[in-house]
């Protein structure tokens, strides 16, 4: 278990950008109160999904406009094609703590290479 | 040619070339365009976040936009990765972001770079730093004006200073609330002529009983040739069987509620410089906004705008909306057939100005200073 943030720090509508991991971990805070973390490299391209948009439970890649269902990692709009991982979240006294999961990660051909 | 050889009554304008010399047209971009306030858009043009409008200001094309918090926002529509054009539409809008096509570099609505690939690999790079380059940007009357200097002028004393100066107010201008009038039509002209011309010939009415028979009906005094910018709050009278300003003197819309009972049955032109004419009469304002491309190219937009309940009704504005778009071809022809004269060896030296047009003489001289040139 990874701690991330201040539950306090991260406001509805946001993301965090855990970098302390590689590869690096999105935490999100939807709308409705919900926490979820992903891979934050879109599986496409190398960009930061934490640099996205989320609405609803979907963040849309700030570059090409793929969209990931933050449940499941699953691909929702193109040009995507694989989902990102899904990790775990949980929250104690006020911090947020990421469960990283031990499937392999989807990163896209230059994220690959410099993290192999 | 010296002054001293002419007759009393003339005064000299600008030599031919000033016209027609692309040296002095970059001149002009850089030391007029580009560094004083211009008037580029209608504010409700750019009607929520995101939608966006581009505009030609001297040598840069400026990218004006609406952000989050409705704010409005320029930016040269430059990026700042390799050069390359971010919109090349005259408008438009994007959902949240402004993104370069060449390599996604993208940009959000206040300009800060937000994404880009591999953006994550290169944390030393600010993303303020590298954001679109700003534009200061004034919303004023529902318009929004730009300049491109880098310490501009206060707007204040470049604008609303010439406001005051022709009306002796602002309020006399505000009572027009002209923010809130709509847009019943706009009209773009591509004129071939030189920027100067068309400010020129809007500064004078020496030739308004020759070109324009429609407008002399409405405003007698206009045979006489005089400018109704000449002295400070003057405005032209209706003749008295015109009712209102239209093509045949019939009746007009309805009365823009602040207008005063002074400025009733009036007709008030404003040059604002170095592009911008404002013309109010009781029930409508027309404003022209001038974008020049080339040194013998201008584009003008013309916007009629009533109040909000004439324009909403429907009703027919053709007879108001036509006596001013006749004007405005009859001057754009005038200052087209003029601007055939600029480069001949006769108007070298330039030619002249008769009296009720040596207030011109002044607007030469504006000229001349920010060129930080003269005719010595």
């Amino acid at each position: 278990m990874i701690p991330a943030c201040a539950l306090a720090a991260l406001p509805r509508g946001e993301a965090f950008r855990l970098d302390t991991v590689e590869p690096p971990i999105a935490v999100f805070h939807t709308d409705d109160g919900e926490l979820y973390a992903v891979d934050d490299t879109c599986t496409h391209q190398d960009a930061s999904l934490a640099d996205g948009w989320l609405e609803g439970c979907e963040v849309e890649c700030p570059l090409h406009a793929s969209r990931f269902d933050l449940r499941t990692g699953e691909v929702d709009a193109p040009p995507a094609k694989l989902p990102v991982r899904t990790h775990g979240v949980v929250v104690e006294d006020g911090t947020v703590y990421v469960v990283p999961s031990d499937l392999p990660p989807n990163l896209p051909p230059g994220a690959r290479a410099r993290t192999a | 040619m010296t002054t001293s050889s002419l007759p009393q009554s003339l005064i000299t304008t600008l030599p031919g070339g000033h016209y027609t010399d692309e040296n002095v047209f970059a001149l002009e971009q850089a030391r007029v365009f580009e560094s004083m306030w211009t008037c580029v858009v209608r504010a409700a043009d750019l009607a929520k976040p995101g939608a966006f409008k581009t505009v030609q200001v001297g040598r840069e094309s400026v990218l004006v936009t609406r952000a989050r918090d409705n704010s409005i926002r320029a930016f040269l529509n430059v990026c700042r990765h390799r050069g390359a054009r971010i919109r090349t539409e005259e408008s438009g809008e994007v959902k949240r972001a402004f993104q370069c096509p060449y390599h996604a570099w993208t940009y959000d609505l206040e300009g800060k770079l937000i994404a880009a690939p591999n953006l994550t690999k290169m944390p030393d790079i600010d993303r303020v730093e590298y954001g679109l380059v700003n534009v200061h940007v004034r919303e004023w009357l529902g318009y929004v004006w730009v300049n491109l200097s880098d310490e501009p002028v206060p707007f204040e004393e470049e604008v609303q200073g010439q406001i005051v100066e022709r009306l002796g107010d602002l309020g006399s201008i505000e009572n027009y609330d002209i923010p809130n009038l709509g847009l019943a039509r706009r009209t773009v002209y591509d004129v071939k002529s030189n920027w100067k011309l068309i400010v020129e010939n809007f500064m004078e009415c020496y030739h308004c009983a020759t070109i324009h028979p429609e407008l002399t009906e409405v405003i007698p005094e206009f045979a006489e040739g005089l400018a109704t910018q000449l002295s400070v709050g003057h405005g032209a009278e209706f003749g008295e069987d015109v009712e209102g300003f239209t093509v045949d003197g019939s009746a007009g819309a309805d009365r823009i509620d602040g207008v005063s009972e002074d400025q009733d049955r009036r007709y008030y032109g404003l040059t604002v410089r170095p592009l911008m004419f404002v013309n109010l009469v009781p029930d409508h304002v027309i404003l022209h906004r001038m974008f020049p491309l080339a040194v013998d190219r201008t584009i003008v937009e013309c916007d009629w705008l009533f109040r909000k309940d004439v324009v909403d009704s429907g009703r027919d504005l053709d007879s108001s909306i036509e006596l001013f778009h006749r004007v405005n071809v009859q001057d754009f022809e005038a200052c087209e057939r003029t601007q055939l004269g600029m480069g001949s060896r006769a108007y070298a030296k330039g030619g002249v100005l008769v009296p009720s047009e040596h207030h011109i003489g002044a607007f030469h001289e504006w000229v001349l200073d920010r060129l930080g040139t003269s005719l010595a």
